[in-house]
């Protein structure tokens, strides 16, 4: 552009162009209402709530999964008001690890909780939460991981001499404070927080009668319950926006574990033409009618390896927003594969939401693997030597 | 069925429940006996839900000893409750179930259900996932009973007379599995423990039942007939059966590293563009002469006579 020749031939930022635009008087484009402050919130009309952010292409409201690996990969985060749904292992050993994340980053950035569960109880699951790790300790961590590769990173590129510089990276982004968290999964939430920190926690054992009738409608009584102790929560805490007077707006993170398995009374899992086959498809499907209408994300996990019928597990898929499947190694013939050997599974990412959009936000790369280290859970885009 | 491992081999029993499964080849009442045999020898309370065979069948082999510390709830006799009129019908195994739940509250105790296919049968698999979950959770709340205390809860499960639904409900709820197989008239335990956090643990133990219905384990028979899969089999290596060449002989190599590459700077280049100096008023140009160019002074247009 022309106009930028008077101003130098230093570095050329956005800053610049517009000063030199608005000195030369060439465009009436001019910034409404006060400059907001911080680099989180774009326009000042907009709300900043703790721990979120807007999605740079389409100024969603996101909040992170705990994992910044993950949210990367979907897009930057989970978005407001929509549903996560992870397709469990089949020993069920990492989907935990994701359900903690989420609600360890909950505690981290102040956010409301609701953990449902029918075979743990909440205030259990929230003892085994991981510890936030400070920053430059997980750097330290990070070298301490990736000391055996120093001696690569010696060796100067011959071909790539411009990256030479770069930090070796893990497909880590670069994040804004505020906004996703590292976590130590060999330490337990410290107590305090969990104190200062405002959860739900909804235990069916608890809460179902012990008079067992065979349910009328077609939604089970435990799905029936735990909707209703939803509603609950999001209207007497006004996540809907129905208590204006109330203090500043915060989010409802809401965690489901093991739906769809026979501890909710659903029989989803125990045959191929179920009674109550719909049981699961229209809770999904009022819950996120709840999700959609409030300030809330939520985390469900779900086993379905052992679902039996491959049409409810596609309706499910189509009834989530975002659907991550995790596959593991363990009992079947990649553990012993050498392709596969540095890592302990593969995620998929089988669904990415199109809010307010008309294409995907999704990210190039298909192929994810993932690790459980000593102290975290990484995922990494799986080198392939021989493609 | 459930039922957690033989106790000798390697830890001690873990608590929550356990689940054996059992074929026509391989029967596993027998099983089922003897760790009631062993956890009644380490003097906890029994309780036996029978719903397949008669109370004297079940009795029958054990001395008197175990016997008095065995409490057997039957429903072999009267499974529908037809003797006891006027008494509401949903009660039944449901009812019986939820009593063991109640009733088993001081000490250590172990549950034996006999077994748990009868039960499949006669009650919803969600209903059943439910109470089973309620009765081992019962008491291995982490902190208040030491583990010692807790409720063990043992099923027998056969194997052959369900789909894999209520299989694989009824797995992902037991924290040990043992399927029982055998070969050449030696029985066999595979053992599956799953730990809460913890990566599954398979073992293969096999063992016979005595008469007396004490368990012996025995250490793996040799094998004769049977062609065995070779222990170490050899890694994949995936660099074979490539349409394409992958390694390099020494010539090839010496002139790969010898080939000068299109975007090779001198090192004085490459230090300048690596490290942009700030505020530079003015930009360096770096000329490095390719091989191909001439660089000749003289202006070419000078021969021209125009």
């Amino acid at each position: 552009m022309a106009v930028a020749g008077t101003s130098g031939t230093g570095t050329r930022s956005t800053g610049s162009m517009v000063a030199a635009a608005s000195t030369n008087n060439v465009t009436s484009f001019q910034r409404r209402g006060p400059r907001a402050s911080g680099a989180d919130s774009g326009c000042s009309r907009l709300v900043s709530i703790a721990g979120t952010r807007r999605s740079v292409r389409n100024g969603q409201l996101l909040v992170s999964t705990g994992l910044p690996a993950l949210d990367q990969f979907l897009g930057g985060g989970l978005a407001v008001g929509t549903v996560l749904l992870i397709e469990e292992d089949k020993y069920n050993i990492y989907s935990p690890l994701l359900f903690n994340y989420f609600l360890a980053e909950g505690i981290v950035s102040g956010h409301a909780l609701l953990v449902a569960s029918a075979k743990e109880d909440p205030a259990d699951i929230l003892q085994k939460l991981p510890a936030p790790l400070i920053d430059h300790s997980y750097k330290k961590e990070c070298d301490e991981d990736i000391c055996g590769h120093k001696m690569e990173s010696d060796i100067k590129m011959k071909i790539a001499w411009r990256y030479q510089l770069f930090p070796k990276m893990e497909g880590r982004p670069v994040l804004s404070s505020g906004f996703g968290h590292d976590y130590d999964i060999s330490k337990r939430i410290p107590q305090e927080l969990i104190e200062t920190s405002k959860w739900h926690g909804f235990f069916l054992p608890e809460k179902i009668s012990s008079t067992f009738n065979v349910e009328s409608c077609s939604l089970t009584s435990g799905y029936m319950k735990l909707l209703q102790f939803i509603q609950n929560i999001i209207y007497e805490e006004g996540f809907d926006g129905s208590n204006p007077q109330k203090k500043q707006k915060n989010i409802l993170r809401i965690g489901i574990q093991n739906l769809g398995s026979p501890l909710w009374g659903d029989d989803i899992c125990c045959a191929e033409n179920c009674d109550a086959s719909h049981s699961l498809t229209k809770f999904l499907y009022i819950l996120r009618a709840l999700l959609r209408t409030s300030l809330s994300a939520c985390i469900i996990t779900v086993p379905t390896h052992l679902i039996q019928n491959k049409a409810v597990i596609a309706r499910v898929t189509n009834l989530s927003d975002t659907v991550v499947g995790l596959e593991s190694f363990i009992g079947s013939e990649k553990e012993t594969n050498p392709l596969y050997k540095d890592y302990h599974g593969l995620i998929h990412i089988r669904q990415i939401p199109r809010l307010n959009n008309l294409i995907y936000d999704i990210s190039d790369v298909k192929d994810l693997a993932f690790k459980l280290k000593k102290k975290l859970f990484t995922i990494e885009v799986r080198e392939n030597f021989y493609v | 069925q459930r039922s957690p491992p033989p106790p000798a081999p390697t830890q001690g029993s873990p608590c929550g429940s356990a689940s054996a499964k059992d074929s026509v080849e391989w029967e596993g009442r027998s099983l089922l006996k003897a760790l009631v045999k062993k956890s009644a020898l380490r003097g906890e309370q029994v309780h036996v839900l029978g719903c397949e065979v008669s109370e004297e069948e079940f009795r029958e082999g054990f001395d008197s000893n175990i016997n008095s510390r065995l409490v057997y709830h039957d429903l072999f006799r009267d499974p529908l409750s037809w003797s006891k009129p006027g008494k509401a019908l949903p009660g039944g195994p449901l009812e019986a179930l939820r009593a063991l739940d109640k009733r088993t509250v001081s000490g250590p105790a172990t549950i034996a259900l006999d077994s748990l296919s009868w039960l499949l049968h006669h009650l919803p698999c969600p209903t059943l996932c439910q109470t089973l979950h309620a009765l081992s959770r019962q008491d291995s709340c982490p902190g208040d009973t030491p583990p010692g205390e807790q409720v063990r809860v043992l099923g027998l499960l056969h194997e052959e007379l369900h789909g894999p639904g209520p299989l694989g409900a009824l797995s992902s709820l037991a924290q040990t599995e043992v399927t029982l197989s055998g070969m050449m008239g030696q029985a066999s335990a595979q053992i599956l423990c799953r730990r809460p956090r913890q990566r599954p643990t398979h073992q293969t133990q096999w063992f016979s039942i005595l008469p007396d219905f004490s368990l012996e384990l025995q250490a793996e028979p040799p094998l004769e007939s049977q062609p065995r899969s070779d222990p170490h089999t050899p890694s994949v290596d995936p660099t074979t059966h490539l349409t394409f060449n992958l390694h390099l002989s020494k010539k090839e190599r010496e002139a790969k590293d010898s080939l000068t590459l299109p975007f090779q700077f001198s090192s004085e280049k490459q230090q300048a563009l690596l490290r942009p100096g700030l505020g530079q008023a003015t930009s360096h140009i770096f000329y490095e002469p390719d091989a191909y160019d001439d660089l000749d002074q003289e202006d070419p247009d000078d021969d021209l006579d125009v």
